[in-house]
């Protein structure tokens, strides 16, 4: 590359560079320096005082504010492998299903499936809001027609998490699902005769030849799958206000609370930082088993 | 020709003069709230009401959830282009000072608002005695009962002690029927903290005193103990408690389905019964705190709200906006005596606090349902209005709720509770 080769690629790239500069570096830079100081999120970053690893040690320590701080980040955890588990077989399961061509309004399933991902987060929450109703829900009633008792749903510490997990599964699978017929029609048909020809009955090639050749739409379902369970906010805004007993509390919410509610930005930052370090731990470490998995 | 085009040069200096002089007083100002639209709607009228006499300003409203309010507030207040009124409920307050979101009331509208409120009321609404907002409403806590309910279950009387309160709740309690004794809340700060605050100060206790938290009191004990009674007997059932971002869900849905017999809210949540009762709101009565063991007479908690000016909002927006609250909030708005504003709580049940609005409503406020709060105003206690208020409220939510699924003892929730608030409350002061 001669040097105005060079000179012409810095000044096309120059564009896009500065707006992540602006956009997404600077803001990350800001926040990783607010989390080491103590500010309120309503005056000036002038009026910030640098505190050191003050606002960590608060968020990890043994008061309120630690408590409710890893009590959130373990809900999280919580809803974004129990999203993670669900999403991703349920996709594939689907996936396998509305992939048939041969079935009879498999186009139409599809459009089903994927019309759910449509829908806004606000229609969702008040439809399932009522739907979860303890009193009056139809869920509870459509139980009781056949014989379960009514379930608490979101009006108990040990459910409301798992509805909430329900309520973002029956929203995101039919996007997942077309992520993953996007796989399954990149597998040459060919393998499947030869597999057939081997004798191998359906399990057989969906074990051997289905599910390695998804490997790579897997990982990305799943690093997406990941982000999107990792930034849930709407439903526990909308529906829960993070309770009871800060049952659905997520970090999202939380940060929201602490930062914006409380102006408490250096502590708000503090967990942000921390969000932003557990999620790069867990997409890196999702590459890196992927990665092993091809050497293999 | 030469004067003709003289002439025409002339009126068109005049002209553009006029327009720029009209554009120039031209004000709009935002009015940030968390009503219904119903209520919005009103709110509306009484703005182009005010345009009559001041086409030069216009009136928006701009509404939120009350579970998105104090974040729309603080996420847009910081800047010119936030809401330049705002309604608040007092416990923010002393923050948005602190943070100088909100600016200091003229002078001519501090004197309107010594003469015309209580001075208890006015002082909610400053701080270190600078007056910020302009008082609107006034909330305070009583028992809501179902007298079907009760006249089922063969009480004749609505409770005044703990002990005739916990038996009541005990015979309204039909777990069959899927009916709780006394409705407790869930999920909401506020809706959590102000009847056990409401119990505790019927108990002779306090939440803060001289701005350190109060929970240590033996009555305060005695609350946690009460809670964790009315819970472990099942007269009370966290799980039909839970409240949504909007105020509303499961505890409101059980109330005004006839499932609770008994519930410690604000006069407020009238419009809501009304409208998800209809005539069955005719059996919904109200009464006193029940007294605790060591309290002396039925006390309660009020708070109240106020409507506060952006301090970054331009010059001319804020003058027009104080020019604005000040009619809004005077006699002149409305044609009975009363405020605009006046018309506008009471279309909710909530109660006006300027004095001359409570005259101008005394009918009204003599209801069946209303009378009963206005009775407990007199001995009700502010709810504290401190720095770390906010935090305070939901960190004791969280113990409460903890107390409500039996995650823990009413001892050791005293315990915590004290701890953690005392933490807060240093750190704020700080």
């Amino acid at each position: 590359m001669t040097q105005g080769d060079r000179r012409s690629a810095a000044l096309l790239l120059s564009p896009a560079v500065a707006l992540m500069c602006i956009f997404v570096f600077l803001p990350t830079l800001l926040t990783v320096w607010l989390a080491f100081q103590d500010w309120s999120s309503q005056t000036p970053f002038s009026s910030a005082a640098f505190v050191g690893l003050d606002n960590f040690s608060e968020i990890f320590g043994t008061s309120s504010v630690g408590r409710d701080f890893k009590g959130a980040l373990a809900n999280t955890a919580l809803y974004t492998l129990l999203s993670v588990l669900l999403i991703l077989p349920l996709s594939v399961a689907l996936g396998l299903m509305v992939h048939q061509r041969r079935i009879a309004g498999g186009t139409m399933l599809r459009t089903v499936l994927f019309s759910t991902y449509m829908v806004p987060m606000i229609a969702v929450a008040l439809v399932w809001s009522k739907l979860y109703s303890p009193t009056e829900g139809p869920l509870n009633q459509m139980l009781g027609l056949v014989g379960i008792g009514p379930q608490p749903w979101l009006s108990s510490p040990s459910t409301a998490l798992y509805s909430i997990v329900l309520l973002n599964v029956w929203q995101q699978i039919g996007y997942f699902t077309v992520l993953a017929v996007a796989g399954l029609t990149q597998i040459p048909g060919s393998l499947y005769e030869a597999a057939t020809l081997d004798g191998a009955n359906a399990w057989q090639q969906f074990r051997s030849v289905t599910l390695p050749l998804l490997r790579r739409t897997l990982l990305f379902s799943a690093v997406i799958a990941v982000i999107n369970a990792v930034q849930v906010f709407e439903p526990v805004a909308l529906i829960t206000q993070g309770g009871p007993v800060g049952s659905t509390n997520v970090l999202t919410y939380h940060i929201r609370r602490v930062g914006i509610e409380r102006a408490q930005g250096g502590l708000g930052s503090a967990m942000a930082v921390t969000l932003m370090l557990a999620l790069v731990v867990v997409v890196a470490a999702l590459f890196a088993y992927a990665n092993r998995k091809d050497h293999e | 020709m030469t004067s003709n085009w003289t002439l025409r040069c002339v009126v068109a200096a005049g002209v553009s003069l006029f327009a720029g002089a009209s554009v120039a007083q031209a004000v709009n100002i935002s009015y940030l709230t968390h009503w219904s639209p119903e209520t919005v709607a009103l709110l509306e009228a009484a703005a182009k009401d005010y345009a009559k006499t001041n086409p030069d300003v216009t009136v928006t409203v701009r509404a939120v959830p009350f579970g998105d309010l104090l974040t729309t507030l603080r996420s847009q207040g910081g800047g010119a282009d936030g809401a330049t009124i705002a309604g608040i409920y007092d416990l923010w307050l002393p923050e948005l000072v602190r943070d100088k979101l909100v600016a200091p009331a003229p002078e001519a509208v501090v004197g309107e608002v010594k003469s015309g409120w209580p001075a208890g009321v006015v002082s909610a609404a400053s701080v270190d005695g600078t007056l910020y907002g302009i008082p609107n409403e006034i909330d305070v806590y009583a028992l809501n009962y179902n007298k079907a309910l009760f006249k089922d279950a063969g009480i004749a009387s609505a409770p005044k002690t703990w002990d005739e309160f916990k038996d009541a709740a005990t015979k309204l309690t039909k777990k069959d029927a899927g009916q709780q004794g006394f409705g407790m809340i869930n999920s909401w700060a506020a809706g959590v903290v102000h009847p056990f605050a409401s119990l505790l100060v019927s108990n002779g206790g306090d939440l803060v005193v001289d701005g350190k938290p109060a929970l240590d009191s033996k009555q305060a004990g005695e609350t946690f103990a009460l809670y964790e009674e009315l819970i472990k007997s099942g007269a009370s059932d966290p799980s039909m408690a839970t409240a949504d971002a909007n105020t509303t869900g499961p505890f409101l849905d059980n109330f005004v389905s006839g499932k609770t017999g008994m519930i410690i809210m604000a006069n407020w949540w009238e419009s809501a019964l009304k409208s998800g009762m209809g005539d069955k709101f005719a059996d919904i009565a109200t009464a006193p705190i029940p007294v605790g063991p060591s309290g002396d007479k039925p006390r309660s908690i009020s708070y109240s709200w106020m409507t506060v000016v952006n301090a970054n909002a331009g010059e001319a927006e804020q003058k027009a906006a104080w020019d604005f609250l000040a009619w809004l909030n005077s006699p002149k708005s409305a044609q009975n005596g009363g405020s605009a504003m006046a018309g506008i709580l009471m279309s909710m049940g909530i109660l006006p606090s300027r004095s001359s609005d409570v005259e101008a409503y005394k009918d009204k406020l003599g209801s069946d349902f209303l009378a009963g709060y206005v009775s407990v105003l007199a001995d009700a206690k502010p709810f504290p209005v401190v720095l770390g208020g906010q935090e305070f409220s939901e960190s004791l939510q969280q113990t409460l709720e903890a107390v409500q699924y039996g995650q823990t003892s009413a001892k050791d929730a005293q315990q915590n509770a004290q701890k953690d608030a005392s933490a807060i409350l240093e750190k704020a002061a700080r």
